[in-house]
């Protein structure tokens, strides 16, 4: 596919070579802007900048670095913008039409242990920040290092470590909830 | 709460060859620390797979995009304003090399020379602003490209 998108770039059919980049990018787009931003409705949002900025930027790709790359620099770019802006943005009220519809069909479930009924969820949110963002995006892209570390820019090494800190510091939180629920 | 020297490979559980495996497995069936935090970090993986896996975008998403593509302008054209400063920029260096080398051909002592002793300090002024010049024109070029 990416052979085709840089044929079009490369006979200046902007509009046709977007076509193609859209379908193939959009859900490596936003499940990268997720697990940056930990939220579904913004990392669509920010997903659709990201593709708007593509569309802006496209004649100006010169091929230097493969086209994924290029979009995942974009898409980080506009995440890092949006996570600053993310004050202001949680001051969007849920009343809006069409909002708290929209959030609800992207957002999961919380999850929650069955066993223990911990919600696991909730434990990842008091985990650093680069942790929380391996740990979604793990998770996501079907538990491959490779990709995430793709997707992040990270070396492959600080990614299983952050993996693995994150990984253990949830078990030991959800082992601590089990006794203590236990013991109440 | 697991022992130390097991506590990576229950981290890597799944990926463990079999050898090792074995000698894990042996190890938990017997250690209630590591037994715990093995099914915690299963537990972990559990529920973080069944939140996380398979994310994709809304369905109304495609559609959204095209929209706004559609009212924004076509694809910008690359300004080539970096190209300009960097035919400059070159220029400038070849012309700083040749008036260096005027500079240092013209330093040879010669007779009744004060007039071209002279012409040489002109030459060290002019070399040293086109340094200037240079070095302007190199720094707006990475503006230029930071702004692209």
């Amino acid at each position: 596919m990416e052979q085709e998108i840089r044929a079009c770039l490369d006979q200046k059919r902007y509009r046709e070579a977007f076509e193609l980049l859209l379908p193939e990018y959009q859900n490596k787009v936003f499940r990268l802007a997720y697990g940056m931003l930990g939220d579904a409705g913004q990392a669509e949002d920010t997903s659709q900048e990201v593709f708007i900025r593509i569309w802006k930027a496209l004649e100006g790709y010169r091929g230097q670095s493969s086209l994924a790359t290029w979009i995942y620099a974009i898409t980080r770019n506009a995440c890092l913008t949006s996570l600053k802006k993310g004050a202001s943005r949680k001051e969007v009220s849920m009343e809006e039409p069409g909002v708290g519809s929209a959030v609800e069909r992207l957002e999961a479930p919380p999850a929650t242990d069955q066993r223990t009924g911990v919600d696991v969820s909730a434990l990842v949110g008091q985990l650093p920040e680069k942790h929380r963002q391996v740990l979604r995006l793990y998770y996501m892209e079907e538990k491959s290092y490779l990709e995430v570390s793709r997707l992040l820019d990270m070396p492959m090494g600080t990614v299983k470590v952050y993996l693995h800190r994150g990984r253990k510091e949830l078990a030991e939180a959800l082992a601590r909830s089990k006794m203590e629920k236990g013991t109440a | 709460m697991a022992c130390a020297e097991f506590e990576s490979q229950l981290l890597e559980y799944g990926e463990l060859a079999r050898d090792v495996r074995v000698r894990v497995d042996a190890h938990v069936a017997g250690c209630t620390g590591c037994r715990e935090f093995l099914e915690a970090l299963q537990a972990v993986d559990a529920a973080l797979e069944s939140q996380f896996a398979g994310r994709h975008v809304s369905t109304e998403f495609e559609q959204a995009v095209r929209r706004r593509v559609q009212s924004e302008p076509a694809a910008r054209r690359l300004s080539f304003v970096p190209e300009i400063l960097d035919f400059v920029g070159w220029a400038a260096i070849v012309a700083l090399i040749g008036l260096a080398l005027y500079w240092v051909t013209n330093l040879v002592p010669a007779s009744g020379g004060s007039e071209k002793t002279t012409f040489s300090f002109v030459a060290a002024w002019a070399a040293a602003f086109v340094f200037l010049l240079v070095s302007f024109l190199v720094g707006l070029r990475s503006f230029a490209d930071l702004k692209h």
